[in-house]
């Protein structure tokens, strides 16, 4: 996984439809064992407290909660990539974010491997497709309604989503 | 007998929550992303009010905002006679907490057990966005209706299958007739149409797949939840699991409830659906008429 990334380094392609890596990191069973110490970390940045003591002294605070140096270094260089490989849940991550002053955007932009300004003016990244083998339809439960068409939107710097 | 008068499937995101605030504060009002979500919305609050629920039950999921990976549970259901709302790193927005109502919350527990939903009972549970966020657009202040929120893993894998998700509606719908009295329920169940915010496919936005989700999801449960919760993940982001959400609610209503108003926006990362369905005789005349 690229560590650095280019800002502004051209359009960003199309999403895939596929589940793999560097498209998607799961969080899969086996990176919820390993990543149990920085979740906890991350965790305990819900409370005040724990963003006061962290912000503070930040390595003595991931010490604390017994984080190895490979892990207080992804932090401390605010790895987001690293994080997410190394066991960290995005959800989790995104405490330690809302803590330094980053957002949803910052590790978005981390992960996909372009600049943070490329990403928001890339959002959203429309796809299209459907399920490939629907079941065979059933007999309607109801008449299907008309629905209003999706309004498409400008490009702007909306906040995060989850 | 209480009955179960309708259901709402409806997106959350935190930003939702935040644009909410911001636009509600503003004298420009909302941002032009969040306008249409915001005047699309309308409709919905006002089937909320004529819908009247005494009791609302919400199928959601928690972001790790109460919740966390040493104890991570598939179901959970709060009971208490307050939900506070949850810090997520920024602080808690200036909103009330929720009411919720003890003799509902131990009823839906006991029932839901003696048909085979082992849910975990969360007796101090604070609330994200996963309902904070799209709340204050359909229901006014203070809240009108206590609520009890079933809480379902969209973190952990191994996620719950969609069928899983099918059989808590049913099990639902049960578990509300069985309740002495003539309760109005309403079943919300919430979860963000197509995104996914990790990873190169970070912003994904399949709209067309949420357009033919909300158009098949009233008369079509069976093919819907036949596609299964991983294709969702493909096709419309890792975060589209949470649709499966949307089974519950379909499944806690009869064959006869019918669609009375869709919905569907794309503000920023996340596809924003809503979806209103109503039992007969639920609402006003009128309003089933208007539709057709």
């Amino acid at each position: 996984m690229p560590k650095t990334h280019p800002a502004g380094s051209g359009q960003l392609p199309p999403p895939p439809f596929a589940l793999d890596e560097p498209g998607t990191i799961e969080f899969t069973a086996e990176r919820a064992l390993a990543g149990q110490a920085l979740n906890r970390f991350a965790l305990s940045l819900r409370s005040p407290g724990g963003r006061a003591r962290f912000l503070a002294d930040e390595a003595s605070y991931m010490r604390r909660f017994g984080l190895t140096s490979t892990e207080i270094t992804l932090v401390a260089e605010r790895d987001w990539t690293g994080l997410l490989l190394a066991g960290g849940h995005l959800q989790a991550m995104l405490k330690l974010a809302a803590t330094v002053g980053q957002d949803l955007w910052s590790i978005g932009a981390h992960t996909a491997g372009c600049g943070r300004d490329e990403l928001i003016a890339a959002c959203p990244r429309t796809v299209s497709g459907l399920p490939e083998a629907p079941a065979a339809p059933e007999t309607p439960m109801a008449p299907e309604t008309p629905m209003a068409p999706g309004t498409p939107m400008a490009p702007g710097t909306s906040g995060d989503d989850a | 007998m209480a009955s179960v008068i309708g259901g709402i499937g409806i997106s959350h995101t935190p930003s939702m929550g935040l644009e909410y605030d911001r636009g509600m504060a503003s004298p420009g009002g909302f941002s032009p992303r969040w306008q249409p979500w915001y005047d699309g919305t309308r409709k919905v609050e006002e089937l909320v009010e004529q819908l009247a629920p005494d009791h609302v039950i919400v199928v959601y999921n928690d972001h790790l905002n109460y919740f966390d990976l040493d104890n991570y549970p598939t179901l959970a259901i709060g009971v208490g006679t307050r939900f506070r709302q949850a810090d997520e790193g920024w602080g808690p927005r200036d909103l009330p907490d929720l009411d919720g109502d003890l003799a509902w919350g131990l009823h839906l527990t006991r029932e839901l057990v003696e048909r085979e939903f082992d849910l975990t009972v969360s007796q101090d549970l604070a609330i994200d966005h996963g309902i904070f966020s799209w709340l204050p657009y359909v229901m006014r202040r203070p809240w009108p209706v206590p609520v009890t929120p079933i809480a379902v893993n969209m973190i952990r894998q191994p996620l719950p299958t969609a069928n899983r998700l099918r059989s808590l509606g049913t099990a639902l719908r049960a578990s509300v007739e069985a309740f002495p009295g003539d309760d109005r329920v309403l079943v919300i169940a919430t979860g963000g149409m197509s995104h996914q915010i990790s990873g190169a496919r970070f912003g994904i936005a399949n709209e067309e797949l949420d357009r033919y989700f909300l158009r098949r999801l009233p008369g079509h449960l069976g093919e819907l939840v036949a596609v299964g919760v991983r294709e969702y993940m493909r096709l419309g982001g890792t975060e589209a699991a949470e649709l499966a959400l949307w089974f519950a609610m379909r499944a806690a209503l009869s064959e006869r409830a019918e669609a009375v108003y869709t919905f569907q926006a794309f503000p920023a990362i996340t596809g924003c659906g809503a979806l209103v369905m109503a039992e007969p005789g639920a609402l006003p005349a009128h309003d089933m008429e208007a539709k057709r």
